[in-house]
């Protein structure tokens, strides 16, 4: 299993262009090497909008089978406030949200 | 990605004086909106707009990056929102705090472009008033927040708390316009709890496919709030244009019903609208309409009452009909009536009218040429476009038409400080707010306006204990009216005050040698010194210094606008200023009078009749002053051939046009009449200003130059007791 995408720090719509053609490309090539499932780490996002979420969920609308590995506070945070929770770890979200 | 973000940058350049202008009309309406809502405290609707003006101030300026101007209105709104729950009542504290808020908002807009404007000490005062703002919104936060609930439900029956359910589809162009449904979301999240949300991602394209920048979200969300539809809604304000929004209340199924009725877009016809909320089936629709075309001898008119059909036949409830009819309605009205702005640069509007002034120079031009040809095709189409011409001169002038009252309501904030400071009471009235006045006047009349209302709180308005000893009531009375009067507009600032102390004024007019010691001309004369250049300065009779204006400079402002000012003071009862101005500065409807070469314009409102009287038999003074007999009354008439000494034949017979002037009814000699005329106002030299009676000239059809008349200044060269000095 190769290292996991990294999203950037700024997953907004600043970067939105440039985090899709990575994302795409990364994902290609990926998919050439293994059939297994994607590993994506949230870990170093620190900004996230709605443009950044929509990346996550156009990824989803591939077809393409991908989990998060690791998330910051604030992507958790953005994912819960969005309604985009199916995304999360289970228990990432109960330490984070404790609602 | 860099290009993006300097396309970015220069938008927000580019945008960034539309937004302070708005913002500067948000911020003039959240100071009206106050001193409204101090005199209604209950009402409602005012503290709504209220909160919608600093949401709206807030909202653009985040769009701009203002951090210092967002963070700052956010605790104005919170505390507004405070108000609006009924936590907090408005009075007079928390009044004066908004205003200081609302000046320090409007110092923050003002300087957006320039951080070095904000010194240490601005900062301070925003600090401070931060931490009065959040003494009182936070004091209150202690306040179990059911206690808020049951008072919000005892009140309105709707302030509750309740599970909303709001669905929203983002347009695609939602994060261009730099927002983004995230936030829209986190902003919910804070007037309310959000019991459930659900993200909408089934139509984000697949990512190959996505265009990253284009924005394919909606979202599902329950919350449970206590506030109203209005501001759940309000999250939206920035994306509602396209953006897919439902937000529905928990509800019975008949209210239910009749708010789908509302939000039915374009469905003129009742039972379709029925029909399409599900209130009513389609057949029974047919069937009830059948038995209202069948019902025999039902005179058309009855025939609207489907509703009532509806209602009794087919089982429909009457509060859904209500909603149905009044959708109807509704539709009928709004469509037509809709108020809707265009924001247009003024310098475009002034170029336009520049144009119209040259166009209608031009037509009277091709009128005359057309006379000439005596061609009566030719003439008759030209009065036609001549009549277009009048049409479209009126209608663009009336583009530059504002309300005075907008001005006015600047005011109150005036009134209201300084007579606090100055520790007076005053009742501040307005009347006649709704008289119009050409924009570039209002701007121009402001000034000295506001210098004569602080003059009238500082000087006229004596402190409660003075008044009471004269036996006043001890609050000062000041009003500022407009009215309109033949041609021009009257400004009246009248107040109850003490009046001009005539005797300190002649005393300092003879110190200044501004007339001669010992002589002591009209009461009237006496109150004009106080415009009079050598009292504008500091300790004066009229003493506001630090103002920056003196009331000469308050004269000088109001003649530049062909305008006059008049006192009319009352010792110890009071003094009333009148200001009158000519409605347009651009071009007035005239009457065409000739001296011997010479053309002459008087402004036709003025004009009441023509008379005849003898030429030479009549002997006239050195200014050219007689008087005729007019319906058994003396006229004074003055001759403008000997007034501005014009070469001329005098004829046997010559004509005397009667006008009516402030200072009542006169007549001026001339000896030709030419007729009506669209005169455009083309100001005069420098060198003529000093000349008297002369207001401005105009170019004739024919290319002659003709002298517009100022009926007013001509009215007191005519009605002066003493022979005046050489005019010309």
């Amino acid at each position: 299993m190769s290292e996991p995408f990294a999203l950037p720090a700024e997953l907004n719509i600043y970067s939105a262009l440039e985090t899709r053609d990575a994302l795409l490309a990364w994902v290609a090539e990926q998919t050439t090497k293994s059939k297994d499932s994607l590993e994506i780490s949230a870990k170093n996002v620190a900004e996230v909008d709605g443009a950044g979420l929509q990346l996550l969920a156009a990824l989803t609308n591939m077809d393409q089978s991908w989990r998060l590995v690791d998330v910051s506070d604030a992507f958790s945070d953005a994912c819960q406030t969005m309604g985009v929770t199916q995304w999360l770890d289970k228990r990432a979200l109960k330490s984070v949200a404790g609602v | 990605m860099g290009n993006s973000n300097d396309a970015d940058l220069d938008f927000i350049a580019q945008a960034m004086p539309a937004f302070i202008s708005e913002a500067a009309e948000q911020i003039e309406a959240i100071e009206t909106l106050l001193l409204e809502l101090e005199e209604q405290p209950e009402n409602r609707e005012l503290l709504d707009s209220l909160f919608r003006c600093a949401h709206t101030v807030k909202g653009s300026a985040g769009i701009f990056g203002l951090n210092r101007v967002v963070e700052f209105t956010h605790h104005v709104e919170t505390l507004l929102d405070k108000m609006r729950d009924g936590d907090i009542a408005l009075n007079p504290q928390i009044s004066t705090l908004l205003l200081q808020c609302n000046d320090q908002i409007k110092f923050l807009v003002d300087t957006a472009a320039d951080e070095s404007a904000d010194t240490a000490e601005q900062k301070d005062t925003r600090a401070d008033l931060v931490v009065r703002l959040r003494s009182l919104t936070e004091g209150e936060v202690v306040v179990p927040a059911e206690t808020a609930v049951v008072a919000g439900k005892s009140d309105s029956g709707d302030g509750g708390l309740k599970v909303w359910t709001i669905s929203a589809r983002f347009g695609p162009d939602t994060f261009r316009n730099g927002m983004d449904p995230l936030s829209i979301a986190r902003y919910l999240a804070t007037i309310g709890s959000v019991k459930s949300i659900r993200c909408g991602t089934d139509s984000v394209p697949p990512l190959m496919n996505l265009n990253p920048e284009s924005c394919y979200l909606s979202f599902f969300m329950e919350l449970e709030t206590a506030t109203n539809r209005e501001e759940i809604e309000g999250a939206f304000s920035f994306v509602i244009d396209d953006c897919e929004l439902d937000v529905v209340a928990p509800e019975t199924p008949d209210q239910k019903m009749a708010r789908a009725i509302e939000e039915i877009p374009e469905t003129p016809r009742l039972g379709d609208m029925l029909v399409q909320v599900g209130a009513v089936s389609q057949d029974k629709l047919a069937q009830v309409l059948s038995t209202q075309q069948h019902t025999p001898g039902m005179p058309s008119v009855a025939k609207a009452k489907i509703g009532d059909l509806l209602e009794s036949q087919a089982g429909v409830a009457p509060e859904v009909v209500a909603a149905a009819l009044g959708k109807q309605q509704k539709i009928r009205e709004s469509s037509p009536s809709e108020e809707r702005y265009i924001r247009v640069q003024a310098d475009r509007l002034d170029a336009v009218i520049n144009l119209l002034g040259e166009l209608v120079i031009a037509g009277a031009g091709a009128t005359l040429l057309a006379r000439e040809t005596r061609q009566g095709g030719l003439v008759e189409a030209n009065l036609h476009m001549n009549s277009l011409i009048e049409e479209i001169r009126n209608g663009t002038l009336g583009l530059r038409m504002v309300p005075v009252g907008e001005t006015f309501s600047r005011f109150r904030r005036v009134v209201r400080d300084t007579a606090s400071s100055l520790g007076k009471e005053v009742n501040f009235e307005i009347v006649g707010g709704d008289a119009e006045l050409d924009k570039s006047m209002v701007e121009k009349i402001a000034d000295p306006l506001m210098h004569l209302v602080r003059n009238s709180l500082d000087h006229g308005l004596e402190p409660p204990q003075e008044r009471t000893a004269a036996g006043k009531p001890p609050a000062g009375r000041l009003v500022l009216s407009a009215r309109h009067e033949t041609g021009a507009i009257l400004i009246r600032i009248e107040d109850d005050g003490r009046g001009i102390n005539r005797e300190r004024v002649l005393q300092r007019a003879w110190n200044r040698g501004l007339i001669e010691q010992g002589v002591v001309p009209s009461d009237d004369t006496i109150n004009m010194m106080i415009f009079e250049p050598g009292f504008s300065t500091a300790e004066q009779v009229t003493n506001l210094s630090g103002r920056g204006v003196g009331m000469d400079v308050v004269r000088r402002n109001i003649e530049a606008l062909r305008g006059t000012i008049r006192l009319n003071s009352n010792p110890g009862k009071g003094l009333q200023v009148d200001i009158r101005l000519p409605l347009t500065l651009a071009i007035i409807d005239g009457f065409l009078v000739g001296v011997g070469k010479s053309k002459f314009v008087l402004p036709l409102e003025s004009v009441v009749e023509v008379i005849e009287s003898g030429g030479q038999s009549l002997r006239v003074d050195s200014t050219g002053r007689h008087c005729v007999e007019l319906r058994g009354q003396v006229l004074p008439v003055v001759r403008l051939r000997t007034l501005y000494s014009v070469e001329s034949n005098l004829p046997n017979r010559v004509s005397v046009v009667v006008v009516n002037s402030p200072k009542g009814k006169y007549g001026i000699e001339v000896e030709v009449l030419l007729g009506q005329n669209q005169t455009v106002i083309k100001p005069l030299g420098r060198l003529f200003k000093t000349l008297r009676g002369i207001s401005g000239s105009s170019i004739l059809g024919s290319g002659e130059v003709a002298l517009i008349l100022d009926v007013n200044t001509l009215a007191e060269l005519v009605t002066d007791s003493e022979p005046s000095q050489a005019v010309s």
